[in-house]
């Protein structure tokens, strides 16, 4: 319009730019910063119309000129650019669209070349962020003819239509999606794949965003165009476009490769259901057609095709409709193993999910014979592998593998229910193809051996987990039956034969094909002798099963144990400690257990024939092999016989409470046996002798790991068989109960348990005092032996009668090379020692042994504090060892008080208070020593609290107050330093620890106001909780800087007591002074812009309670928060506004303008409702402000009303209560909704 | 345990001694060490086995408490090692003469006078500025092996 208007100065102002162009052209080019200064006067002096040509003519420029002045320019034309797209909606000629085109193209390949990628950047985000750049964008996709600039312009559509979606019109909206889709559709042979992804998922997901707005013919308008294209009436490329797209929308709507849209979750979920429920199925029946139309062309082809293309996406998109978390599935199926091990199993190679469609879906997947087309196609692409076009790791042969596997998980309502009938034929179907990737194992293993690819061989592995996955082990045999004279698990075992026999020749290093397969293939067998999918008692396995179970564990065993004897040079791969091998062991074990009969007897007899070679070779030659081979045998034993308690008491396996009711008699039963004859080896490392030549540090290693597994499943055992009376007949039940009490008969109270209990304590005290320095075996000794069996009261009272146990203890005060254990074995067993006083009947008598066992720190450490020249000697690297190691002792007694021994552990603590007040006092320097006491005085604290009685509570605050006192005046304004960084950093470390000790103390003796046991009555003179925190929080406030509150823990910490303290004390509040106050709103101000979530959390709810208490106390008629919540003048004379009302201020402008987590608005609405109530008038003041602060009247409008409706919607009215504050937190989720997409990019 | 404390009372006035023997295996992170004969603070410590079945043995990363330079050994951890005797003393700062030597009051009201104030330009500045604005500073001096340095600065000053 304007061109034909006015034509003239539009060609006046093109002449004078090419003249100025002309200019640099012929001037030196380092004029050019200074003419520019010029040209933007120009520019702005003439219309708008002249932008398009100016822009050419400085593109030019920039490619005679240096990089120098190619930046300078750039950011002009960034510059104009800002100018032109702030113009607004309207005034968008051809020119002035080619003119951003340029724009955005120079930035593209500027950025590629890497030329002043800053300025480049900025034009492409001002590109982002101009409101309604939607004809420009569309102008570039269209015309550009650079694939990255389309692509930018692609991103760009997708950012501001998520930001103004609200604004759009619904023709807008629609108009955006289905251009999109037609460009892509329309331009399917494009090159440029990525740019085709792009736009594709910026459908999705604007498609999305729309997609509960849109009504249902809405929807299918732009389906039924996508479903013509995959139909494949347009051509192959466009075939592939269409299921392209379908591949993105699926993945935006599976709510966990979802993009975030800065919705609530609610609105994922909703999406994620409706897309279920009407599309899905649709989808897959679309791309199933889109692969079968073309499945002649690929049959009749050698070579490959487009067709191939098509075939294989449509593969992929089944794929990934099969992998979709269905939720009608309500999890049937077993939960296979045990959580931690699913957890771990998750990154692993062998992970598999159910796929548990519901019943809608059974015409799709399972009558229409589409794995019969599948199986046939991939059946002749087999054949095809040798030909040119396709080979074993083609894209089409592994996306059908992989649909093939994944249709063995299928399980659930899918099927009709006619006891799996239909289940097992549909797997029979699947097995019948799969048996040709893994069958026979030997031919396919030699073949990989010879250079074949592995991919098949292991997708094998994998369809046989799946379908362990959904059937039983009886029924997984029975599989492969009906088409082979042997059953599924023969298979497997010889599979895994195979396996284990490459494996024993491999380098591990490398990871060998064998290495993947082995871990699927173990993963199938544990998934099927999990116990909870058994038939109850009834062999897990049939006969031939169990057969194979046998052979398997016997060629693992071997394997490993040659694993163990050559991997002597390769110190590394066996230095990973017990726990990292626990899983591997683990499912051993379950294949051990599945042949228990022939197992264990198996493993006696690999023992005593190492245990005999040990004692003849001692005298020869070296035993390490040997005692490797022992080390591996024993932590496989262990995992048969036991599984792992996690601080429980495991069960019995029930393989071995049930497979041996022919053993009635307790010396003769094979459990017996083995279990005595590893004891019985493990007694001998008590002579020094013996002990010297063959029992390795390594080797105790392995005997304390089983003796505490064994110990914490069949020592002092009592209890009742499980329940197994539905399953088997009364006679064999009473054979099992005879055989079960034979068992447990060996390790019984009443038999032989106290000599065995005897020998593992001796054990322990030879292990503790001559491995002298071994960690790795006293850490063992310590927590799983010493620790385990004193967990379980009744093995306690047989602990305190036995001589060795009191020998321990007298160790253990006596003996100085007790002192030489590490520091946390020594808390560990001075706890230990503690927590068996539980067994001494008499309370007397437990107090009275808990004094023994506890004077001589007492005495020591009171001792040394009574000296004069305590400051000198104190210092002593001597004096400081015991001190530590004595206090270290004290903190494990402390943490093991029970209501029993309480007061022996209260005097204990009260007998050092003084002395751990002079420590502090003189070991002010030495950091470890002062760490060590706080945390004494925590565990103590932590132990006692809850027990005391008011006049002892007082004594113990006080002396907390004391100390934190103390603690303070050490370290307050207190700078070190130090030559060196590392050790500088390490200062800042432990007074961090401290802190976190600190504010734990106040944490413990906060609880007392929650807990208290003691017998006083609450009218009774009782420290006040709220006073003590007053004066904690006074003194250590000032000790927390900002700097220490990037230690996550700590901020962690103090933000809980904060948050906690204001919650249940506000009271304390109006009493701090200014100074603390100040620290205190310093910090919920840090806090509240911390980046983890649950840091604003506490900083909210805080927040929430400082208001609140402030509205309450106020509409009551008092003080509230009195001087804090008024403004002041500070000393620089400045008018400073009261607390809350900053607070009401930065509240908000985080709400509205900066980024949080969408979940903390409850908590947001919460903190700010009492705030707006507090101060009415400022929070007026504030909507006002942000009304004006709108660019126009559209904004200004909307603004108002949303504010308006935030306080009054839903009958809001103005009182704190809980109902008003439920609905303020639904107003402000709709207010955010409403503004904040506008807000922020203004 | 009461041969333990007469064990030490008779070496409570042996204070000349500058370190102290103590099993590897007892020393820990953040304690102290002597390694080629200079005092150290150990930042890590792990242990690894001579051969499989062999003895453990400790390995020690340690920091030069005076120079700040990085020191390492490997002490099978059932034998001893050296620890070093380190103490503080505080005192209170009267001085700073032209040279770079600090005055400083002892306890029993002597001066001390053989200490240079410290390299490190934060601390030094701070000194200086406090010292030159009156303020009562309190400084931590170091000393192991006969070495000695100051370490820390308390501002004690009525605010």
């Amino acid at each position: 319009m304007h061109m034909k208007m006015n034509p003239m100065p539009w060609r006046t102002e093109l002449l004078i730019f090419e003249s100025i162009g002309g200019v640099l052209e012929n001037i030196y080019s380092h004029h050019i910063p200074q003419l520019i200064a010029k040209i933007e006067i120009v520019f702005h002096l003439f219309s708008v119309n002249c932008k398009t040509s100016a822009l050419q003519t400085i593109s030019g420029w920039i490619l005679i000129c240096s990089w120098f002045e190619a930046v300078e320019l750039l950011l002009f034309i960034s510059i104009i650019f800002a100018i032109e797209m702030n113009g607004g909606p309207g005034n968008s000629d051809l020119g002035q669209l080619q003119a951003t085109m340029q724009a955005i193209e120079i930035a593209c390949s500027s950025i590629q070349i890497n030329v002043n990628p800053s300025a480049a950047e900025a034009t492409l985000l001002s590109l982002r962020q101009s409101p309604r750049p939607y004809q420009a964008c569309q102008f570039i996709i269209e015309n550009s003819q650079l694939a990255n600039a389309r692509f930018q312009a692609a991103g760009a559509i997708r950012d501001a239509a998520i930001r103004e979606w609200s604004f759009l019109s619904p023709d807008e909206k629609k108009s955006l999606i289905s251009f999109c889709l037609s460009y892509v559709m329309k331009h399917a042979s494009s090159p440029d794949g990525y740019v085709q992804a792009k736009i594709s998922s910026v459908a999705a997901q604007l498609l999305k965003r729309g997609w509960l707005e849109f009504i249902a013919a809405e929807r299918d308008g732009f389906f039924s165009e996508i479903q013509l294209a995959i139909v494949g009436n347009h051509g192959r490329d466009v075939q592939f476009t269409g299921i392209n797209f379908l591949e993105s929308l699926v993945s935006e709507f599976s709510p966990s490769t979802s993009t975030a849209l800065g919705l609530p979750r609610e609105f994922h979920e909703q999406c994620r259901t409706s897309l279920e429920h009407d599309y899905l199925k649709k989808f897959y029946c679309w791309a199933l057609e889109a692969a079968q139309s073309v499945t002649t062309a690929i049959i009749n082809s050698d070579t490959a095709v487009s067709e191939a293309r098509v075939c294989s996406t449509a593969l992929r998109f089944m794929l990934q409709v099969l992998n979709w978390d269905f939720s009608n599935s309500g999890r049937v199926v077993k939960n296979s193993i045990d959580v931690y091990s699913f957890v771990a199993k998750e990154d692993s190679n062998s992970a598999y999910t159910l796929v548990q469609p519901g019943p809608s879906w059974r015409d799709v997947l399972i009558t229409s014979g589409h794995i019969g087309w599948l199986l046939g196609l991939y059946g002749v692409l087999r054949e095809k592998f040798s030909c040119k076009g396709y080979w074993i790791d083609c894209p089409l042969a592994v996306s059908a593998r992989k649909v093939i596997v994944q249709l063995c998980s299928l399980t659930g309502t899918i099927f009709p229910s006619d006891a799996g009938h239909s289940q097992g034929k549909h797997l029979l179907q699947l097995i019948s193809g799969i048996i040709q990737w893994i069958d026979p194992p030997n031919v396919i293993a030699k073949a990989i051996e010879c250079g074949r690819s592995e991919s098949e061989l292991l997708d094998g592995c994998r369809g046989l987990l799946s379908i362990a996955a959904v059937t039983n082990p009886v029924s997984f045999d029975e599989l492969l039956k009906q088409i082979r004279p042997f059953g599924t698990l023969s298979l497997l075992s010889a599979l895994m034969c195979e396996v284990v026999k490459d494996l024993m020749i491999k380098d591990l290093d490398e990871e060998p094909w064998s290495w993947v397969a082995r871990d699927i293939l173990l993963d199938t067998w544990t998934t099927l002798l999990t116990e909870t999918n058994s038939p109850g008692v009834k062999l897990l396995l049939p006969p031939e099963g169990i057969n194979a179970a046998a052979n398997l564990f016997v060629l693992i065993v071997e394997s490993e144990l040659k694993a163990a004897s050559a991997s002597e040079d390769k110190e590394d791969y066996f230095q990973a400690s017990v726990a990292a091998m626990d899983e591997r062991l683990s499912s051993y074990a379950l294949i051990a257990r599945a042949a228990i009969d022939v197992t264990i007897p198996f493993l006696t007899g690999l023992l005593s024939e190492r245990f005999a070679r040990l004692h003849q070779g001692s005298v020869i030659n070296d035993p390490t092999t040997t005692m490797e081979e022992l080390y591996s045998l024993l932590l496989i034993t262990g995992h048969v016989l036991a599984d792992e308690g996690e601080g429980e008491t495991p069960l019995v396996p029930m393989a071995i409470e049930t497979r041996f009711p022919e053993y009635v008699e307790t010396d003769k039963h094979p459990v017996v046996v083995l279990s005595w004859s590893i004891i019985k080896f493990a007694e001998q490392s008590l002579d020094p002798n013996m002990r010297a030549a063959c029992f390795s540090p390594r080797l105790m290693e392995a005997i304390i790991w089983f003796l505490a597994r064994w110990s914490s499943t069949y020592l002092m055992i009592t209890g009742e068989m499980q329940n197994y009376r539905n399953s088997v007949d009364e006679v064999t039940l009473l054979q099992m109960q005879h055989s079960r009490k034979a068992l447990l008969g060996f390790s019984a109270e009443y038999t032989q348990g106290k000599m065995l209990l005897d020998i593992i304590v001796r054990i322990s005290l030879t292990t503790l005092i001559s491995y002298a320095g071994e960690k790795d075996l006293q850490a063992l000794t310590c927590y799983q032996l010493l620790g385990g069996v004193v967990r379980r009261k009744n093995i306690c009272a047989h602990l305190v009668t036995l001589d060795s146990w009191r020998e321990l203890a007298h160790c253990f005060t006596n003996e100085r090379v007790l002192f030489s254990l590490n520091a946390s074995h020594q808390r560990s067993l001075a706890q230990t020692l503690v927590l068996s006083a539980s067994g001494i009947r008499d309370s007397v008598e437990a107090n009275k042994y808990i004094r023994d066992l506890t004077s001589h720190m007492t005495t020591y450490l009171n001792d040394i504090c009574g000296k004069k020249d305590i400051k000198s000697i104190s210092q002593k690297p001597d004096v400081i060892l015991v001190v530590t190691c004595l206090l270290e002792r004290l903190r494990g007694a402390s943490s093991a008080s029970e209501p029993r021994t309480q007061k022996a552990i209260y005097e204990t603590g009260f007998s050092v208070m003084q002395s751990i007040l002079k420590f502090i006092e003189v070991y002010k320097d030495e950091s470890a020593v002062i760490y060590l006491l706080l945390k004494l005085v925590v565990d103590w604290v932590e132990g006692q609290i809850i027990y005391l009685e008011p006049h002892e509570t007082a004594l113990v605050i006080d002396f907390c107050m004391h100390l934190l006192q103390l603690y303070s005046s050490h370290n307050i304004g207190k700078i070190s330093v130090s030559v060196s960084s590392s050790l500088l950093s390490e200062a800042n470390d432990e007074k961090y620890k401290d802190l976190r000790a600190l504010l734990q103390l106040l944490q413990k003796l906060c609880t007392k106001d929650m807990v208290d046991v003691s017998s006083a009555t609450s009218e009774e003179q009782q420290t006040s909780i709220s006073q003590v925190i007053y004066v904690g929080v006074h003194i250590v406030s000032p000790l927390i800087t900002i700097d220490l509150l990037k230690y996550p823990k700590l901020c962690y910490d103090y933000f809980a007591l904060l948050s906690h303290m204001l919650e249940v004390y506000p009271e304390m509040i109006p009493k701090l002074n200014h100074e603390a106050f100040g620290h205190i709103s310093g910090t919920l101000d840090f806090g509240l812009h911390h980046q983890d979530e649950e840091i604003v959390g506490m900083c909210l709810s805080s927040l929430r309670a400082l208001a609140f208490y402030h509205y309450k106390e106020r509409a009551g008629g008092k003080d509230g928060l009195g001087p804090h919540a008024t403004s002041y003048k500070d000393a620089n004379g400045n008018f400073q506004d009261g607390i809350l009302s900053r607070f009401l201020r930065s509240l908000l402008q985080l709400i509205l303008f900066e980024d949080y987590s969408m979940d903390l608005v409850g908590a947001a609405a919460d903190a700010l409702f009492p705030l707006i109530l507090s101060d009415h008038g400022l929070y007026q003041r504030l909507g006002n402000e942000l009304v004006e602060r709108q660019p126009n009247s559209i904004f200004k409008a909307r603004m108002a009303s949303a504010l308006h409706s935030l306080t009054t919607s839903d009958d809001l009215s103005p009182s704190a209560d809980r109902s008003n504050m439920r609905k303020f937190r639904k107003n402000l989720n709709r207010f955010l909704l409403d503004v904040r997409g506008f807000l922020r990019i203004i | 345990m009461s041969d333990e404390e007469h064990q030490f009372e008779s070496k409570a006035d042996a204070g000349a001694s500058k370190t102290f023997p103590q099993q590897a295996g007892t020393i820990r992170k953040n304690g102290y060490i002597v390694i080629k004969n200079r005092a150290c603070k150990v930042v890590e410590v792990s242990t690894s086995k001579t051969g499989k079945h062999g003895h453990a043995k400790c390995h020690f990363v340690a920091i030069d408490i005076f120079n700040g330079k990085k020191l390492e050994d490997i002490v099978p951890s059932s034998h001893n090692c050296d620890v070093p005797h380190v103490t503080r003393t505080d005192y209170q700062l009267i001085d700073i003469s032209e040279d770079g030597f600090v005055s400083l009051l002892t306890e029993s009201g002597g001066t001390k006078d053989d200490l240079k104030l410290p390299t490190d330009d934060a601390l030094l500045t701070q000194i200086k500025d406090g010292f030159a604005e009156g303020k009562d500073l309190v400084v931590t001096v170091m000393s192991a092996m006969g070495e000695e340095q100051i370490c820390a600065l308390k501002d004690i000053g009525p605010k």
